[in-house]
């Protein structure tokens, strides 16, 4: 009993004295959970960069990108972040406004995006089309369209997510905007039948309810299928190119504007769009780099679609995304 | 324990101190609780009243959580009662020990687990779907939408509504069930003289317990809701908290929340009795080792057909979490990060559940000494106090929380222990259920032999008043380190840095498309919150060491029951 409290107590106490050096800087870096996990880009994007920093990296992970913005916006000035990284396009206004943010000064000139990018304060690290991943032993043929997917039979289901809680789902709203305008509201009165749920996020609806079988399609990325094929080794999931073009998906990093470190913050977001840096994405990300990596993209990319992209500007979805939320309620509780 | 009297006059051994200790806790929790509110609406620019009434989204999204949250209420918690009754007839059976343990196990699984469970056996491609179609032909659609929600939220509250009513059923005087058995009772004079009247005692606080759980329902709701029209308040609340960053609005409705929950206890705490609401360690002597005349005949079909039914309800998801589980078994080896997230785990809930465990302590005792002194209101305000928890949604909670201490916050450790110290918040008004059900602090006539012996102070406390607290503690300290073993919601709020908690792993995997590793971290968990229950429950259990001591707790029972 006493050997067992020792050993017991000897872990705990080791677990809590594990404290970041003082000797060296410390660069605090606020980003969502998945990216810090063991097999998430984290790991070895802190020991690539702290080998050539003489630093430490310090990373804090939050609920997603919302989860970062909202803990910025609580802590304001008094921020311990130096960078933040993980917010996504359809923040990027939101987060400029609270002027906590500060010019990037990194040569932009490696990008390799499908839009143009010429921003001062966000530099974006990877990239991926939304798109609906379809099980094709289920469903050999998927559509190609909204209106395919509408004029489907009523068994063909899909999951979708919430766009008030979800970033896919916010990205299907977009979608659907971007690509019918004004006739987005005619899209989603003729999707109603065919929604088996719509789920709180990204997760749920793909692995509670989409590998469980529950429906053949799941609103997710273009690039999910690179992991199946590449980690699963089966190409079973794909994700269906439809002909309206795909809404894009980019996520960015900024530095703050209070940072006590900013040379090495900018040193940070530099060293985001090396290949040290961006060859860790394709398969812990499961996203495309920012970066043409040439040969280091992972074989499985080249079997994904290739769609036309588009997004609105950052200030668009700022100044309409309410409005076109409560649209979306409206048609969908009717 | 002061020099507070032995005289027959005065009260005995804990003195103001505990009054003290009770107010201080009371304070705390209250606080926290309204300070976290307050810090909301201080931060936010401006409030607007005015606007929130009126819109029209809001009182959609009342109404259906007021809808969805009593249905499931009534669904719960009216058929535990005929399971209860079975469970009390019926005290030995194969299985009734697992079927037990399997219904306070419902209560603490975390949501997404539970999802996938019910999925895996209700949803389009379900065990049961298939097995359907294999009779009939037909496909079986009934997860999506109301009916799913009301399903998952019965799935987690009849187990434990019925739980609770065989407690306080097993908790009738031994010599009720003497006199049932001798004059052969038949089942309507059982029913009207003994079950009905203890159970219209439970029942107003059970449905208030289920309807807030339900009420403040989150994931479940949008999953199974089947689209946007199963909203409740709490989507709201993380929209405004959230996407919008309104903490006025978020304040506002954790307001109404409040309100509307706390009216539905006033009116519970008014009916009901002050029986125990969480089920403590059963009684030495179950119910039924006496004959009862209406256990023979038609009624052993009646209650097999109840038990069934609940089998069914329980068993299968649990089986289908398992089965996946075992499947991501082979991946267990290669997860550095599983282990370490279970330390780590079970070193926070530990400290939640003894926080929790001691405010509950100081809150429970001083409120007794007030009953004592026949002050009720004083002694109902500190109960109330720590049930003010249950009503507050946690992301509330946290995030005025997270706006008083900012200042403190500086490294990591001090947000692990203010997840901690929510988590102690949260677990606290089960953990008061547990104690003030359970603890029957020695009165009467055993109190009135303490004195004359002149049994005070230590001694009174070893032999007195241990015996009879350690396993309700047991009990309450397993039911909140599984809870807080399994909550994700206060983690994800203050955020980690890079080593993360169970249910953190378990999120992170899946938004990795570790499939794998994730069913694999879901059954540890499962497993972990399985063995601190039964562990727990052992411990408490356990024989004290001196023969003695068996005695004295007997003879200190005996005191309790009968010679005056």
């Amino acid at each position: 009993m006493s050997r067992r409290t020792l050993v017991g107590g000897l872990t705990l106490a080791a677990l809590c004295s594990v404290s970041p050096a003082q000797a060296e800087e410390t660069l605090t870096v606020y980003t969502y959970d998945a990216f810090v996990s063991e097999w998430g880009p984290g790991p070895s994007v802190k020991k690539a960069f702290e080998s050539q920093c003489d630093c430490r990296l310090r990373f804090v992970a939050l609920d997603g990108g919302v989860g970062i913005l909202q803990r910025l916006k609580l802590e304001g000035e008094d921020s311990a972040a130096d960078v933040v990284l993980g917010l996504d396009m359809n923040l990027m206004a939101e987060a400029r406004d609270t002027g906590l943010l500060a010019p990037h000064g990194v040569d932009l000139s490696p990008l390799a995006l499908p839009v143009d990018w010429d921003d001062d304060t966000f530099v974006p690290f990877d990239w991926a089309p939304f798109a609906f991943v379809y099980d094709s032993q289920a469903l050999p043929e998927p559509p190609h369209s909204f209106q395919e997917l509408i004029d489907a039979p009523d068994d063909l289901k899909v999951i979708i997510e919430d766009p008030r809680t979800s970033t896919p789902g916010l990205g299907l709203l977009l979608w659907i905007k971007h690509a019918y305008g004004d006739r987005a509201d005619a899209i989603w009165r003729g999707l109603q039948p065919h929604i088996l749920t719509v789920t709180r996020d990204w997760s749920e609806a793909y692995f509670s309810l989409f590998l469980n079988g529950e429906a053949s399609m799941v609103m997710s990325y273009a690039t999910s299928p690179a992991y199946h094929m590449a980690v699963d080794h089966t190409d079973r999931y794909q994700a269906a190119a439809f002909d309206e073009g795909h809404y894009l998906q980019v996520e960015v990093a900024a530095r703050t504007r209070h940072s006590e470190h900013p040379q090495l913050a900018r040193e940070f977001l530099a060293f985001m769009l090396s290949r040290d840096f961006q060859r860790e994405l394709p398969l812990t990300n499961v996203m495309y780099p920012a970066i043409d990596l040439g040969d280091g993209l992972p074989e499985a990319y080249s079997k994904l679609i290739d769609p036309k992209v588009y997004t609105f500007s950052p200030p668009v979805v700022r100044e309409h995304r309410k409005a076109w939320v409560d649209d979306w309620l409206r048609v969908s509780t009717q | 324990m002061s020099e507070a009297g032995t005289g027959p006059g005065r009260d005995w051994r804990p003195a103001r101190g505990v009054l003290g200790v009770g107010v201080l806790a009371w304070t705390l929790v209250v606080g926290l609780g309204l300070g976290s509110l307050a810090a909301l609406l201080v931060n936010a620019p401006e409030v607007a009243f005015d606007t929130l009434w009126r819109d029209p989204y809001l009182s959609g999204v009342l109404r259906f959580s007021l809808l969805q949250a009593g249905l499931s209420t009534l669904l719960s918690v009216v058929p535990a009662i005929p399971v209860a009754v079975a469970l009390a007839r019926r005290p030995r059976f194969p299985g009734r020990r697992l079927l037990l343990r399997a219904m306070e196990l419902s209560l603490v699984i975390p949501t997404l687990i539970a999802l996938f469970g019910l999925v895996a056996v209700h949803g389009r491609q379900g065990w049961l779907s298939t097995l359907w179609r294999e009779l009939s032909g037909e496909p079986l659609g009934y997860l999506y939408g109301l009916s799913g929600i009301v399903l998952a939220h019965v799935f987690y509250n009849l187990p434990l509504a019925a739980r609770l009513l065989l407690q306080g059923l097993e908790r009738q005087p031994e010599a009720q069930w003497r006199l049932v058995a001798q004059f052969g009772l038949t089942r309507r004079a059982i029913w009207r003289c003994l079950e009905w009247p203890v159970i219209r005692r439970l029942l107003p606080r059970l449905m208030a317990l289920v309807f807030t759980l339900c009420f403040s329902s989150f994931a479940i709701v949008m999953t199974l809701g089947g689209g946007p029209g199963a909203t409740t308040l709490e989507v709201a609340l993380y929209q405004a908290l959230t996407y919008e960053g309104d903490l006025a609005r978020a304040a506002l409705l954790a307001l109404t929340q409040l309100a509307v929950c706390l009216a539905l206890w006033a009116l519970a705490l008014r009916q009901g009795g002050g029986m125990p609401l969480l089920a403590t360690g059963d009684a030495a002597r179950p119910a039924g080792r006496w004959r009862r005349r209406d256990a023979r005949g038609l009624s052993r079909l009646v209650d097999g057909v109840w038990l069934t039914m609940l089998a069914a309800l329980l068993l299968p998801p649990l089986s289908a979490v398992v089965i996946a589980g075992a499947r991501g078994l082979p991946a267990l080896p290669g997860q550095s990060a599983l282990w370490p997230a279970t330390l780590l785990s079970l070193a926070m809930a530990l400290a939640a559940a003894l926080g929790a465990l001691m405010l509950a302590l100081a809150l429970v005792a001083a409120a007794r000494r007030w009953r004592d002194r026949r002050r009720a209101l004083p002694a109902g305000l500190l109960e109330g106090g720590g049930q003010l928890i249950l009503i507050l949604p946690a992301m509330v909670l946290g995030t005025g929380l997270f706006l008083l201490l900012r200042p403190g916050l500086g490294g990591d450790w001090q947000s692990y222990a203010l997840v901690a110290l929510v988590n102690a918040f949260m677990a606290l008004p089960f953990v008061m259920q547990v104690l003030q059900g359970g603890v029957a602090l020695p009165v009467g006539n055993a109190r009135r032999l303490a004195d004359q012996l002149g049994v005070r102070g230590w001694a009174y406390w070893r032999w007195l008043v241990w015996p009879r607290l350690k396993q309700p503690m047991g009990l309450a300290l397993a039911y909140a380190m599984t809870l807080s073993l399994g909550d994700f919601s206060v983690i994800a709020l203050f955020g980690s840095p890079s080593r993360p908690t169970l249910p953190m792993l378990l999120y992170q995997q899946l938004g990795g498309y570790r499939w794998q590793g994730a069913a694999a971290t879901a059954l540890v968990l499962l497993l972990v919150v399985v063995v601190v229950f039964a562990l727990l429950d052992r411990l408490s259990r356990r024989r004290p060491r001196y023969p003695q001591s068996r005695y004295s707790s007997r003879a200190a029972e005996a005191a309790d029951a009968g010679m005056s």
